[in-house]
């Protein structure tokens, strides 16, 4: 199993009030498995993919990435993990605009101490592997905001990670762009990456083969689309459920 | 991260903003350029005493001729003083016994000539001890012998320069020149001594090759002073080891003030406590040039750690995608106190120019001497780099303590 979620809590503490972003959140994802999770805003999803990518640290409860317990790693070891285990994609695409393209998908790279040389090297040819190899030089602003993603997704897979984590990562783009990261996204899975996507959208959610339907910081449903099931289905008949009681 | 890299990111973000990194760091120039200003002063002060002690010797104590005015004039005349004369020189030398040679000192204005050529030249009355006591020697024929002393002979001893402008490469013993209204007779030629260029001194460093030397004798009685006749300007006293230099000069100061009945109509030197007091002159300069040099960095530093808060926060951002990415809360906080001691370091190497070229400034305008060392570079430019580290140590660490997840969530 490469996640393993024990009874996971995540309590924020602001001065007098506190909020639980995460109560009790059990669950576990093998590798190549492509996963969505959906939700309401508030949820909890981004609070779950934070501690996920090992940028966060549950309240209470364990978790495990690929064998390694988080609980008891000092920043040095959690950052490592964080850096070779995990790659990120988030919404606003998250680009160093100071640096250019190639910069940008080397940062990761930067933290592994990785050769110059080499480093460069990787970089780029993940840049030709999401279609932007002519634009390495580019700085972020000058590229569209599906060109823009495409960097982040290369940038996330520079180190080669287990995981790919990504937090609504079409929510900022029109349907035609988003289709196409989604084909990207796809191509991923189907190379053998585990990939876990936070969406609204229920269209998206459909390329998934399992499912996290999330609320109030729990696990409503987990559906795993094992012969073809009709998963969008399965969403509204759990919200009328939600409802109904 | 390697520092490599981190050198790197530091560069690119400081030539991003170049404008404010040059203002930032205004403060640590000019407070890095005050402190190289001041060290160079201070050393060409050191140089120039030295220089002194040298050309006077430091087993010698020197007695100069004060003149007085005014009522310590009318005073030193009721007392029947007449400035240091011979007879003090020859008092000390037979009362003395840690003393190994005295020689007077008498200068004489009176224009040299050759023919119709004339020398620019010091005149100067003295004895045969006089090379043994300035370590001054004779490179060509001889010097004063006692005989000529005691017969007061019309002969002369000239320097290298004179020789040069009133012989060319001639040799010029035994021609003759004129001094005042007299004939003097050439018998030696003095070495050439190699001078550094003093020009803010205690006592101020003549050239000595345009010396011309004639017995003592002579110069009191050719070129007679009327109300002083056996008047001296100098007393050179030379001592057995440099121990006996403090008790010497104490017996000293003790006969002189018997037989000068008080009147201090001359002051004692002695070379080996020049450097002590140019030091002590150095002391007030130094305060105030050390305060200015401080209260710069201090502002300066201030400035920088400010600049680089607001840097802090300005790439929050940054900072949570950096952490994202692998950054270790050192990764950032080597990052930032990287950039900052950049930054200082930058200011310091312009203040160290800027203070060479202040150093050069005083030097042509204020006459001052001053000498730029190898350690004074070194320190200052250590002082830039730890004024970095030490204001750049508080944003750095406010950089490497954020919240990974509310520095992304940050616009
Ligand atoms: N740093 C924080 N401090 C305090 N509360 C927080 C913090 N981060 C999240 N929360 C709270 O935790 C809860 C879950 O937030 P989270 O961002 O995980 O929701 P989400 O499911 O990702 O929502 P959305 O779909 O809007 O992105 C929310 O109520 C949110 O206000
Ligand atoms: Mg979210």
């Amino acid at each position: 199993m490469l996640i393993e979620a024990i009874d996971l809590h995540r309590v924020y503490r602001m001065g007098e009030n506190e909020v639980h972003a995460l109560r009790g959140v059990t669950f576990g994802i093998e590798r190549g498995e492509f996963v969505s999770i959906i939700g309401p805003s508030g949820s909890g999803k981004s609070t779950l993919m934070h501690i996920m990518g090992c940028l966060d640290r549950p309240t209470s409860g364990s978790y495990i990435l690929d064998g390694t317990p988080i609980e008891g790693l000092d920043d040095r070891r959690l950052s490592r993990l964080r850096n070779r285990k995990v790659g990120f994609v988030f919404q606003s695409f998250n680009l160093i605009q100071q640096l250019n393209v190639v910069e940008n998908v080397e940062v990761p790279l930067v933290y592994m101490e990785m050769d110059r040389h080499e480093r460069r090297e990787r970089a780029l040819q993940m840049l030709e592997a999401v279609g932007l190899g002519h634009r390495s030089q580019h700085r972020p602003n000058e590229l569209s905001g599906g060109e823009n993603q495409r960097v982040a997704i290369a940038r996330a897979l520079v180190t080669d990670p287990d995981l790919i984590l990504a937090d609504e990562p079409t929510g900022n783009l029109d349907t035609k762009t988003g289709h196409e990261i989604m084909e990207l996204l796809k191509r991923l899975h189907e190379q053998g990456k585990t990939l876990i996507m936070v969406t609204h959208d229920l269209e998206k959610a459909k390329w998934s083969s399992r499912f996290i339907h999330m609320k109030d910081g729990k696990i409503l449903h987990d559906f795993r689309d094992t012969d073809g099931t009709d998963i969008v289905g399965m969403f509204y008949e759990s919200t009328m459920e939600q409802e109904t009681q | 991260m390697e520092y490599s890299e981190s050198f790197r990111v530091g560069i690119r973000s400081i030539m991003a903003h170049k404008m404010r990194s040059l203002l930032t760091t205004l403060g640590v120039i000019f407070g890095v350029a005050a402190v190289i200003a001041m060290l160079s002063i201070g050393e060409g002060a050191k140089r120039e005493a030295l220089e002194q002690i040298r050309l006077l010797g430091t087993n010698n104590i020197r007695i100069n001729a004060v003149k007085l005015t005014g009522d310590k004039a009318r005073e030193a005349e009721s007392k029947y003083s007449d400035g240091l004369s011979y007879k003090d020189g020859l008092l000390i030398r037979e009362n003395i016994p840690s003393v190994r040679a005295v020689t007077p000192i008498r200068f004489i204005d009176a224009p040299v000539m050759k023919g119709n050529k004339e020398a620019a030249a010091r005149i100067i009355g003295t004895d045969y001890l006089y090379p043994e006591v300035t370590s001054f020697r004779v490179e060509e024929g001889r010097f004063i012998t006692p005989l000529d002393v005691s017969e007061a002979k019309r002969i002369c001893v000239i320097g290298a320069k004179v020789k040069r402008e009133l012989f060319g490469y001639r040799s010029p013993i035994g021609h003759r020149i004129r001094i005042g209204e007299e004939w003097f007779r050439v018998v030696g030629v003095m070495e050439n001594k190699k001078l550094r260029e003093g020009k803010a001194s205690i006592i101020k460093i003549r050239d000595i090759n345009r010396d011309i030397y004639i017995p003592i004798t002579t110069a009191l009685k050719r070129f007679r002073d009327e109300e002083k006749p056996l008047f001296v300007n100098e007393i050179a006293v030379q001592v057995k080891s440099a121990e006996l230099v403090e008790p010497t000069a104490r017996i000293i100061r003790r006969l002189l003030k018997r037989t000068h009945r008080d009147v201090q109509d001359y002051e004692i030197v002695i070379p080996a406590e020049l450097l002590a007091q140019s030091r002590r002159t150095q002391r007030v300069f130094n305060i105030v040039m050390g305060s200015i040099a401080a209260i710069s960095l201090l502002v300066g530093g201030i400035g920088i750690m400010n600049i680089m808060l607001a840097s802090v926060t300005e790439r929050t951002k940054e900072i949570g995608i950096r952490r994202a990415l692998g950054a270790t809360e050192q990764d950032i906080l080597g990052q930032f106190l990287n950039e900052t001691v950049l930054i200082s370091a930058t200011g310091g190497i312009i203040g160290i120019v800027l203070g060479v070229v202040m150093a050069k400034a005083i030097n042509i305008f204020a006459g001052w001497e001053t000498v730029i060392a190898l350690y004074s570079v070194a320190v200052s430019f250590g002082i830039s780099a730890m004024v970095g580290i030490i204001f750049g140590i508080y944003p750095a660490r406010k950089a490497a303590q954020m919240d990974p997840i509310a520095a992304l969530r940050f616009e």
